[in-house]
């Protein structure tokens, strides 16, 4: 378990109207207090450990403002829980594309009490957003407090608005240094009523990422591509999703274009099941004292990455999502160094990508930062960003950043 | 017609020569132009109501004569107006007469289509159906299509956040771009994202702020699209109502049940009556308004979906429902709203088409206002709009000829615009604000809403030099914000001038 997720600041403060979070922003300015912005703190152990004089919990924030299935359009507050906005969701036969992973597993903490705002925050994209986009792409509005206490609005409820700059999407991601928000506007999306995952045996690691680049080249609608180690040895995993025509039209075509023996079939609840392990990396079976690393490269570097990881970079264990664009690994636990974490990012960049710690002590994620560093005309541009929204620098300091 | 811009600096017109001069030390003699007959034809955008001439118009070849461009002009305190194609709605690339136009014409080639990562990487200047085309061969297709696709820059795109009929479904240009390069006035070259899915993954999304910001941020010199396959094939519909009400609620009616078209477009009577001469073609005379829907996918699929689609629109009280059997049927029933425009310019002298969008469930109320709207200041109007996304597009017909009648027409728009807002929707969906919505955001933001987007602003561009007098009403002040790192506290700026 993470140590952060145990910790609190001195003093926590958990506000249950928009209003109340402009009033402890404001009694923070005149305090000179920072503060940890969180939902309820499921995922602190994701992104650096910050260093602030009290917490600010939005998990207050719990209620739905409206819902209008037939707009395909949510508001809500930040402290809607996962669970809570999932159910409400399906219920109208609807759900969030991009397919949020909680990791609560990782972390060791409650999945029941993940919230959306954390969600958003964080950036969590499962498997989905190789075919669907991101949690990015499925914001249309916020609402929150500046480090100024004042209460702002962006965006809107519209899924067309070009209306003054992005800021919603810049929200998307920020861990909480930006802003605290009060209400977030969420674009939804009708689910498919049916889903069919096809598994296929693995051989040759490149041989079979360029085999799934055609796949997804092809007018089949794969909404996830993954190659991991099973009880079965390595294997592929295609899913398609849309109607009962589209997809026993699309698995034939799939099947067609593989040219190899379908090794299973998963259908609807059993295929739901199976992305829900990829989405929480359970393929990884993380032992506790392992780091557990995301890394986004080109598709054409992921064979040539895993190799040299596993020879130099402690490489544990891995699978490939997003049809190799993205990997999930861990490093055998003697990794948990400074040395070893900042030539495990070496790798990562001389492969065209970077790595992410998930997963990995405070200590190492406050000294190396979870994050991949940012060439120097982007960090100084995103501590001038965070300054227009945060002058004092109040909100989560350090959490994306390195001292 | 006279637009309120910040005050022209008369020392820097002055200086025109000297400043070409430098300039072409930048990009090559031939690459300034200064001759007054050869700026013309950059006074103005697709918005031809508002016009000024240029100072310059300079052309650069690659993004370090664009660093070496907006260095010169920082050190001068020269204004930049960047400029792809130049078929902005919303006076985007208007000039200033104290600045130049940074035009990306030369910059225009597909660098590179990688189709193993289903990604293409291509210079500001490359125009949008250009890069299809690029990625036809792999099977693949950059998915957002606005209609002024044949012209319009992929780098204009991305500073608009461009949509297109495709965008109900597969979104829009946002929803496309994986990397992006861009160069600030500080000479800094930013490289965001990369030429792969999540490459952008693990810092702030400002990708997500520089799409979409009209060019007051910072200028985009390569720009990496993700690509998706080209659809297998599509279907479309066009469906007749005896009501504007009742072609509104089939809208509804068919995003309700879960179906998400590929397009879902309006056409009112009015228009109508202007697109039957030219595609031969009459319309039922009952017929108030027609949705054409696109629908992609498979072969059973999408023959699923007629049938469902079909289903709903009858029983949402079509007079009549056509299905293209054939990809030459879905042409012809695409040309009708593809001449749409066209058609309408030919039944008055001058038009004025503006942007606002709306939840989908207020179309007929904010469809009914346009009608007092147009009794109110005695000019006609016609709608063909994307209905799918709620995204209005009015069309306002007046005489440029008769003073008075385009101050109407614009006021005309802006009462569309501000019941936009009224209904829980927005000023723009696509064109954005430029000049011409710009005097219309305090309807939409707070100002400290606006004030939030200006201290933004600065963080990109202190100088205000990019693309000044646009988005915002007022002038964003960045010194002032500058100082409030001092002064904490004395944050509210009453007496703030307005252009």
């Amino acid at each position: 378990m993470s140590e952060t997720a145990q910790k609190t600041a001195a003093t926590a403060m958990r506000p249950t109207k928009p209003e109340d979070v402009a009033s402890v922003v404001k009694d923070a300015i005149l305090n000179g207090h920072k503060l940890d912005i969180r939902g309820n703190g499921t995922r602190t152990g994701y992104g650096n450990p910050v260093k602030a004089d009290a917490t600010l919990e939005l998990g207050g924030l719990d209620q739905i403002e409206f819902y209008e299935p037939e707009e395909l359009v949510i508001r809500l507050g930040p402290g809607v829980t996962m669970q809570t906005l999932r159910a409400t969701i399906a219920a109208r036969g609807q759900y969030l594309p991009f397919e949020p992973p909680f990791w609560t597993g990782l972390y060791g903490t409650d999945p029941a009490r993940a919230t959306i705002g954390g969600t958003m925050a964080s950036a969590l994209s499962g498997p989905r957003r190789l075919f669907t986009g991101a949690a990015r792409d499925y914001i249309l509005g916020i609402q929150g407090v500046n480090g100024q206490g004042e209460h702002f609005v962006a965006g809107g409820r519209t899924v067309k608005n070009v209306t003054g700059y992005d800021v919603s999407k810049l929200m998307i991601g920020s861990f909480g240094t930006i802003a605290a928000l009060t209400s977030l506007t969420l674009k939804l999306w009708p689910a498919p009523p049916r889903e069919q995952t096809l598994l296929f045996d693995a051989t040759d690691l490149d041989a079979d990422l360029v085999r799934t680049a055609e796949i997804l080249r092809a007018p089949i609608a794969v909404s996830g591509a993954v190659r991991l180690e099973t009880p079965q040895g390595w294997q592929l995993a295609f899913r398609i999703e849309g109607m009962q025509e589209g997809v026993a039209e699309h698995v034939a075509e799939l099947t067609r274009r593989i040219d190899r023996p379908v090794a299973a079939t998963l259908d609807d609840k059993d295929s739901a099941a199976f992305w829900t392990t990829i989405r929480e990396l359970e393929p990884l079976s993380a032992a506790p004292d392992e780091l557990i690393w995301r890394i986004n490269l080109p598709v054409s570097q992921a064979r040539g990455f895993i190799d040299v990881a596993r020879q130099r970079g402690g490489l544990s264990r891995c699978f490939t999502d997003w049809g190799g664009a993205e990997i999930f690994c861990t490093t055998k636990p003697d990794t948990a160094t400074d040395d070893a974490v900042s030539r495990f990012r070496a790798l990562a960049k001389a492969c065209g990508g970077h790595a992410t710690l998930i997963r990995a002590p405070d200590a190492l994620r406050r000294s190396q930062g979870a994050f991949p560093p940012a060439s120097d005309a982007v960090a100084a541009l995103s501590t001038r960003v965070r300054a227009a929204f945060d002058p004092m620098g109040l909100f989560s300091p350090g959490r994306m950043t390195v001292a | 017609m006279t637009m309120q811009m910040p005050p022209a600096d008369p020392a820097i017109i002055a200086r025109r020569e000297q400043l070409a001069a430098g300039l072409r030390a930048i990009v090559g003699q031939e690459w300034v132009v200064s001759e007054e007959s050869e700026r013309a034809p950059y006074q103005c955008d697709g918005i031809t109501a508002y016009m000024a001439m240029p100072l310059l118009v300079v052309l650069p070849a690659s993004a370090d004569e664009i660093r070496r461009v907006l260095l010169f002009c920082k050190e001068n305190g020269v204004k930049i107006v960047p400029r792809g194609s130049g078929t902005s709605l919303s006076g985007g690339a208007l000039p200033v007469l104290d600045g130049i136009i940074l035009g990306t014409a030369r910059l225009c080639n597909i660098v590179e289509v990688d189709p193993l990562e289903r990604i293409a990487r291509v210079q500001p200047g490359a125009r949008n159906i250009t890069v299809s085309e690029a990625a036809s061969p792999h099977g693949l297709c950059y998915m957002p299509d606005p209609s002024s696709q044949i012209i319009s820059t992929i780098g204009g795109n991305v500073a608009e956040n461009a949509g297109g009929v495709h965008c109900l479904k597969y979104g829009v240009t946002a929803n496309h771009i994986l990397g992006l390069e861009a160069v600030l006035m500080n000479g800094d070259i930013l490289r965001l994202g990369g030429d792969y899915l999540g490459a952008a993954e693990g810092g702030l999304d400002l990708i997500g702020v520089l799409t979409g910001s009209e060019g007051l941020l910072a200028v985009i010199t390569e720009i990496t699209v993700r690509l998706v396959p080209k659809p297998e094939m599509a279907r479309v519909l066009s469906m007749s109502f005896s009501s504007v009400d009742a072609a509104c609620h089939c809208v509804g009616a068919i995003i309700g049940s879960g179906i998400i078209p590929a397009g879902l477009e309006f056409m009112d009577r009015k228009v109508l009556d202007a697109v039957a001469p030219l595609i031969q073609e009459t319309f039922d005379s009952n017929t108030a308004a027609l949705l054409i829907c696109e629908l992609d996918g498979s072969k059973a699929e999408v023959d699923a979906l007629v049938q469902a689609v079909t289903a709903i629109a009858n029983k949402e009280g079509a007079i009549e429902v056509r299905a293209s059997n054939s990809d030459a049927e879905r042409e012809r029933i695409w040309r009708s709203r593809k001449l749409a425009f066209a058609a309408i310019g030919k039944l008055c002298r001058d038009y004025y088409c503006t942007d606002g969008t709306i939840p989908r469930n207020r179309l007929p109320d904010v469809l009914a206002k346009m009608a007092e709207f147009s009794k109110k200041y005695g000019l006609n109007y016609a709608n063909c709009f994307h209905a799918g996304d709620g995204n209005l597009h009015p069309i306002i017909m007046y005489d440029s000829r008769i003073p008075g009648d385009l101050e109407k027409a614009e006021e005309f728009g802006a009462d569309v615009l501000r019941t936009c807002v009224d209904v829980g929707g927005v000023l723009s969906g696509e064109h954005g604000i430029g000049v011409e919505k710009r005097d219309l955001m305090p309807h939409q933001f707070s100002a400290i809403d606006l004030e939030q987007q200006q201290t933004l602003r600065c963080a990109f561009d202190p100088t205000e030099l990019l693309n000044p007098g646009k988005m915002f009403p007022t002038p964003c002040r960045c010194a002032e914000f500058g100082r409030m790192h001092v002064h904490n506290g004395q944050l509210r700026f009453p007496d703030v001038p307005r252009f």
